[in-house]
């Protein structure tokens, strides 16, 4: 492959993305980064574990906002110092992120392997079983929650200052997308998504199904894990209530927004969630309507039903139609004859040119 | 001659319906085996039971002296054994060269190397030899949802012949091809090894009795006779029930 190969236009627009959010602290606000666009990238890294498992697995989990919890909660017990709630373990912090990281990634894999044979239907509501059964564990088991969540929460040295967490979670959420898009080359994410179309036929090619199936959940999970640190440090705290069956929904509908089966619509419907939670208050009006705080989620509601109705492939499924039909308008004015035709022949050299 | 499949008195039950009553099958190395019957009359089944994709209500599979009959599909590629399935069950979102790669892989448990990749160039060379053996050498980027139905059904043979199995389980592989690609089809099953066990359910009795040594009739689950082509050829019974019906075929 040469150079003009690589720079095709989604790799450039991926590129100019990136450039533009490295930049982003010189031209924005610093509460538009270190609070609409930290958030917008930790709920982004949670939502991809989904939209990775969904597309590439053909698992829909609601059990990620769980694995993001355990993480949270595994680093408070273990670097918070005596005197403050939960276990009170007084670690370096490295070493509770190590942990945290090595709690959430074993959780992972023992509950993927329970839910590797279930797909489908039941592959939802047996995570969806995980997330209830996580909150109670955590709400109830106040030894490792501290009664009413774990509080001063301070972050490794490293990151003190809120512009490196900013810059942690975009670097996360760079190698995530990438990471993610790379496993669907490999060997393992062939089989995966073999698995995902044709479990029985993968079987008979002497496939082990179920443990493709878990070790996608384990990588999920290990990922859904790390965005869950960095909420811990930009909150500063972490409670039961914020894993409850609620929020676990709302990360399912983030990736909903953005498209289930497009990896970049996860970050871009974590954009559009927090863009309404932070920016709604301030429109002109909005409380003489009747939109106040506690109303929001009805409007995210109203917004990701007008998305489905638009598109059940979201935000990212609206975009790629508004493509299309300019390219088939601007083929059409080219060559009025051949006006149908051209798009397919323009996608299929596109697969052919991007296959390795 | 050691058997190299033994099916031992094997029903299947759905629910009230009985696919297999009582099936009994040698099947020793090397042998030809058409299974051909009426629609309904449980050939699949009795594949998918061998094959390992369901597990048989009662009775056993014993393949290569191995108890098999509860032990899932997976381990088939091990013991040398492929098959093709009824309605062609390519990946259709993947390339030819994807879905031949899919089936070397899992059969050498090389899928257990999470970061290798698909496109070493052994891997390559060996897809495009199998495709170039049923005629999809030129087809080997193509999208396999997007491949005409014959192409399809060369597809299924190249996955399964692929691994280069000892055993090889075809369910139907001559429907629905044009003459001149069954003659191919017939062809390139003539040219197998002679050591390869074969068995083909087809309805096309030309096909099933020029590649089949052993032809076994099957009707509502039960194996009404078997013998070579010309014996079940002219035999009256066979004719009333399978031959009688299908005649226009
Ligand atoms: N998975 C299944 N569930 C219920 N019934 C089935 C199933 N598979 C096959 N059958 C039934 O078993 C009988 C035998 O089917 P099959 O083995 O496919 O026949 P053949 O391949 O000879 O046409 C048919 O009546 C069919 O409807
Ligand atoms: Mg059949």
């Amino acid at each position: 492959m040469n150079l003009r190969d690589r720079l095709t236009g989604a790799r450039l627009a991926f590129a100019g993305l990136v450039l533009i959010m490295v930049l982003l602290p010189s031209l924005a606000t610093a509460f538009f980064v270190n609070f609409v666009m930290t958030q917008t990238l930790i709920l982004g890294l949670a939502a991809a574990t989904i939209v990775f498992l969904a597309k590439y697995g053909g698992m829909t989990s609601l059990a990620q906002l769980l694995m993001f919890g355990i993480a949270g909660f595994m680093f408070g017990n273990a670097a918070l110092a005596g005197g403050a709630r939960g276990l009170n373990l007084g670690w370096h912090p490295w070493a509770a992120v190590g942990f945290a990281l090595l709690v959430t990634t074993v959780a992972a894999f023992v509950l993927g392997a329970i839910a590797s044979r279930t797909t489908g239907i039941y592959f939802l509501m047996l995570t969806l079983v995980y997330g209830v059964i996580g909150y109670f564990v955590f709400a109830q088991i106040v030894e490792i929650s501290g009664p009413g969540g774990i509080t001063s929460i301070q972050r490794p040295d490293l990151l003190g200052p809120p512009i490196r967490l900013y810059y942690a979670g975009l670097l996360l959420s760079v190698l995530a997308y990438l990471g993610f898009r790379a496993v669907r080359r490999t060997a393992f994410g062939l089989a995966l998504q073999g698995v995902r179309d044709d479990p029985v036929r993968m079987a008979s090619l002497g496939f082990n199904v179920a443990l493709h199936r878990t070790l996608a959940f384990t990588m999920a999970g290990f990922v859904a894990g790390l965005a869950g640190l960095l909420n811990v440090w930009w909150n500063g705290q972490i409670d039961p209530a914020s894993i409850s069956i609620g929020p676990t929904l709302i990360l399912l509908i983030i990736a909903v927004i953005g498209g289930i089966s497009s990896l970049e619509g996860a970050w871009l419907g974590a954009f559009v969630y927090v863009l309404v939670f932070t920016y709604l208050r301030d429109l002109p009006l909005v409380d003489r309507i009747g939109i106040t705080e506690a109303r929001f989620n009805t409007v995210i509601g109203v917004i990701v039903l007008a998305i489905m109705v638009l598109s059940p492939e979201g935000l990212t499924g609206i975009g790629q139609r508004l493509r299309r039909r300019l390219r088939r308008r601007v083929a059409a004015e080219a060559a009025p004859t051949a006006g149908d035709s051209l798009p397919v022949h323009t996608t299929q050299k596109e697969l052919g040119g991007t296959r390795p | 001659m050691a058997s190299v499949v033994q099916v031992r008195a094997v029903t299947v039950a759905f629910g009230g319906l009985r696919a297999l009553r009582g099936i009994d099958l040698d099947i020793a190395q090397g042998e030809r085996v058409a299974v051909i019957g009426p629609n309904g009359a449980g050939k699949t089944t009795l594949f998918n039971v061998i094959a390992g994709d369901i597990a048989p209500t009662s009775g056993a599979v014993v393949i290569r002296g191995q108890d098999c009959t509860y032990r899932p599909s997976r381990h088939r590629p091990r013991l040398g054994l492929a098959r093709t399935y009824q309605k062609a069950r390519a990946f259709a979102g993947l390339t030819v060269r994807e879905n031949i790669y899919l089936a070397l892989a899992g059969h050498r448990g090389r899928h257990r190397a999470l970061w290798q990749s698909p496109t070493d160039h052994r891997m390559r060379d060996e897809a495009a030899e199998v495709a170039s053996r049923v005629w999809l050498a030129s087809q080997l980027d193509e999208v396999a949802g997007e491949l005409a139905h014959g192409q399809r059904r060369q597809l299924e043979l190249a996955m399964a012949i692929a691994t280069r199995p000892d055993v090889m389980l075809l369910d139907e592989p001559a429907s629905g091809l044009s003459r001149g690609e069954r003659e191919r089809l017939v062809e390139l099953l003539e040219s197998f090894d002679d050591q390869l066990t074969l068995l083909v359910i087809e309805h096309d009795m030309d096909v099933a009795f020029r590649i089949a040594q052993r032809v076994v009739v099957m009707a509502d689950g039960e194996q009404v006779m078997a013998g070579s082509p010309e014996q079940v050829r002219s035999d009256p019974h066979v004719h009333q029930i399978y031959l009688g019906t299908e005649a226009a075929v």
